[in-house]
């Protein structure tokens, strides 16, 4: 897949983009500067993120992101090549209250909704009760998603070790739900009279002695407790759950790996590619970000950095032309020599780690792109719209004097 | 360094190393077991991931050393806790019947509900860890003179360290609370045990690494004496010549020059020195936010790939010569 037809895919034509990969590869930063470039092209688009860090509100000029969808003044974005009548806004999931939100809308009574919200356990442990996270954000796209006031929502996934956690928790989650041991404790009766499971149900019946043997007192009482809360609510939350994976499999969504050259990130990201399949989701492109470019243009590699005696003269003698008398030319040759060549390493070493991704990916037909390193951090709409241009303007057009520069400030 | 940290790090019996993905904790733990043996402790070295890490970066093959462990390296010990082992070894323990334990965890209906509940994983990993710093050798002596841990990352790790906090205050009574109880003790006891948080001298790093401190001291009391910052790039120049940049951009060629083109050189000398100023400038940030003595680590020009590589950061993170 081309540039122009994966950016067309993402941010043209899809309603969802979900951006997933391992913590620590700058995926927020990503889908900001995703969404911007989105709304360059006259959609109205949302930024939803997970991350607490106030970087990114900083980063887009709002004081604070909150639950709801927040708007980036139109007079701060015109100078970005946003139009004035498209809108861009920003929101933080708060994954307590989604969750809340969802116990108090499928709860089969008030009182059960009482029941669960008030729990020990549920209070405890309802952010690391298995998918939980991840479902919340699911669910929070699909809300607003219907609700159809943005035509792009760009959704930052909750940082994890492993990209593939996003995809594989809300399974777990309705797995959880709907798993026979909660069904044995709600409706134990249903089950009476199949031998198969009345066989199983002495295996789960001496289970659950053995951990109250183990516990102590009271701890079974509140899981069962707990537990029978959500009778009623498997089933509308299974339904709900296929609706919003059917979204996701679906032509209205554009999943974008990122990933940095780091080998963990690359090893990730291979494995993800291997059990794509498994998930159905349409990936179309992978954003390698964070990657060392040699100066002149991006993929090509180090020139040659050979520091002859016969070099370094004639560099120390370039550099004492038109320097004072007291300037140590040979000491700065040698330090030219010296971090040009700290530099070309890295950058053979980021061509080194992600070429085994960067081959995997074209095989399958997927974009790959890279958005390189820059000197400062991202902090502001124009640090963004840097990283915009980066990933989707073909070279030629990105009207800076040389193609790249690595020690270009973003937020210049 | 402004001050030195309070107690040397190898006197503790266990040290838990967590930081953010990518900051490379895993080789800063694997480099402190490396740094204990060589100053002739026992070391234990305990994963807690899906992935088997620390034993590769020893050098050793690729059989995994799973939950009974094994001796990798002179005087290091590897071993991954898998929560489901430590649940079966526990729950045989309590109850002393292995054989019926063994049967219900691997019941797939309780698999199927332990997968989804909260929580546990983080306090029976604890117990575990717990129990192999109560262990002793025939003369009484601890089995482990150092127990490395090479925690989950950050955000995982509050909820990690916070899991028996939460177990004393959910549960009532009975064995669970009163295991909960001991292990807590253990994360508190500053003699004892140490939380070694590992950033990077960037801006979110930084941020989050000073949250961490704060939310953790807060809840759960442990031990926080240094904060490790990883990958700290050198200054690029010797003294007396600052504005290379400058200089270099100053250049013209000669039509026979042999050196590369200047302005990339520039460009390189540009890169360097705004990543070294940044880097100092996320350091400083850092020593500010969490009023901690730092610890840099220099920048592995091959990457952590072998022991040697390893070895070079032995000295900087516990003052041991090599």
């Amino acid at each position: 897949m081309t540039r122009d037809e994966f950016f067309q895919k993402t941010l043209g034509e899809a309603r969802i983009a979900v951006c997933v990969g391992c913590g620590g590869v700058g995926k927020t930063t990503v889908s900001a500067a995703l969404g911007l470039a989105a709304a360059r092209r006259g959609r109205n688009t949302l930024i939803l993120t997970i991350d607490p860090a106030r970087r990114l509100a900083d980063s887009l000029g709002i004081g604070e992101l909150g639950n709801q969808p927040r708007p980036i003044p139109s007079s701060a974005l015109s100078q970005f090549g946003v139009p004035p009548n498209v809108k861009l806004s920003a929101m933080m999931l708060d994954m307590k209250r989604t969750f809340d939100d969802l116990i108090t809308r499928f709860a089969s009574s008030p009182e059960a909704r009482d029941r669960i919200l008030s729990n020990t356990l549920y209070q405890h442990a309802s952010e690391t009760l298995a998918g939980s996270v991840e479902y919340s954000a699911m669910e929070k796209v699909y809300e607003l998603y219907e609700g159809g006031e943005f035509d792009l929502i760009v959704l930052d996934t909750p940082p994890s070790q492993h990209a593939l956690d996003f995809l594989e928790a809300p399974q777990r989650l309705v797995d959880f739900l709907d798993s026979r041991i909660i069904r044995l404790l709600v409706h134990p009766a249903l089950s009476a009279g199949r031998i198969g499971l009345r066989l199983f149900q002495r295996g789960a019946q001496r289970a659950l002695q053995t951990i109250e043997r183990v516990t102590g007192l009271g701890f079974l009482e509140d899981v069962s407790e707990f537990l029978l809360a959500f009778e009623g609510m498997s089933g509308d939350f299974r339904k709900r759950a296929q609706r919003v994976e059917s979204l996701l499999t679906g032509p209205e969504a554009s999943f974008v790996l990122v990933t940095g050259p780091a080998e963990d990130s690359v090893a990730q990201s291979v494995q993800f590619l291997d059990r794509l399949e498994n998930f159905r989701v349409p990936l179309h492109g992978i954003l390698v970000n964070r990657i060392h470019d040699w100066p002149g243009s991006s993929n090509a590699l180090p020139t040659v950095l050979e520091e002859t005696p016969l070099a370094l003269e004639q560099l120390t003698a370039a550099l004492a032309h038109g320097a004072g008398a007291d300037f140590p030319a040979e000491e700065a040759a040698r330090a030219a020599f010296g971090v040009a060549k700290r530099y070309a390493e890295i950058v053979r070493r980021d061509e080194a780690s992600t070429s085994v991704l960067r081959k995997r990916t074209e095989e399958i037909g997927r974009y790959w792109g890279r958005i390189p390193e820059f000197a400062a951090d991202v902090h502001n709409l124009a640090g963004l719209a840097q990283v915009a241009d980066r990933m989707v303007l073909p070279e030629e057009n990105r009207g800076a004097p040389t193609p790249h520069r690595p020690g270009e400030e973003p937020d210049a | 360094m402004s001050h030195e940290p309070a107690r040397r790090l190898l006197a503790r019996r266990l040290i838990v190393v967590t930081g953010k993905g990518g900051t490379g904790k895993t080789t800063v733990a694997t480099s402190l077991a490396l740094g204990g043996a060589r100053a002739g402790q026992r070391v234990l070295l305990v994963e807690v991931g899906r992935d088997e890490q620390c034993p590769r970066l020893l050098g050793s093959d690729s059989q995994p050393v799973g939950y009974a462990g094994r001796v990798v390296s002179t005087g290091i010990t590897c071993m991954k806790i898998d929560p489901f082992e430590a649940l079966t070894e526990y729950l045989g323990i309590q109850l002393g019947v292995t054989s019926v334990v063994r049967t219900v965890v691997e019941n797939t209906a309780f698999r199927q509900m332990m997968n989804a509940a909260p929580g546990w994983r983080a306090l029976i990993t604890l117990g575990k860890i717990w129990h192999l710093e109560q262990m002793t050798d025939t003369d009484g002596r601890p089995l482990h003179d150092l127990i490395v841990v090479d925690a989950p990352a950050t955000g995982h790790g509050v909820t990690f360290l916070d899991a028996p906090r939460v177990a004393v205050a959910a549960v009532r009574a009975g064995p669970l609370r009163r295991n909960a109880e001991r292990v807590e003790a253990l994360i508190r006891d500053p003699e004892r045990c140490v939380l070694l948080p590992v950033a990077l001298a960037e801006e979110l790093p930084v941020m989050e690494t000073a949250e961490l401190v704060s939310r953790l001291t807060e809840q759960t009391g442990v031990c926080i004496d240094r904060v490790v910052v990883n990958r700290v790039s050198p200054d690029p120049l010797p003294s007396g010549i600052s504005e290379l940049e400058d200089h270099l951009r100053r250049i013209e060629p000669p039509p026979d020059a042999c050196f590369p083109d200047p302005r990339i050189l520039a460009d390189c000398a540009k890169w360097a020195t705004s990543r070294h100023a940044l880097n100092q400038h996320h350091l400083a940030a850092i020593r500010r936010r969490t009023g901690l003595p730092i610890v840099p680590l220099p920048q592995l020009s091959g990457g952590a790939g072998r022991i040697q590589d390893l070895e070079r950061l032995i000295e900087p993170l516990t003052g041991i010569e090599t």
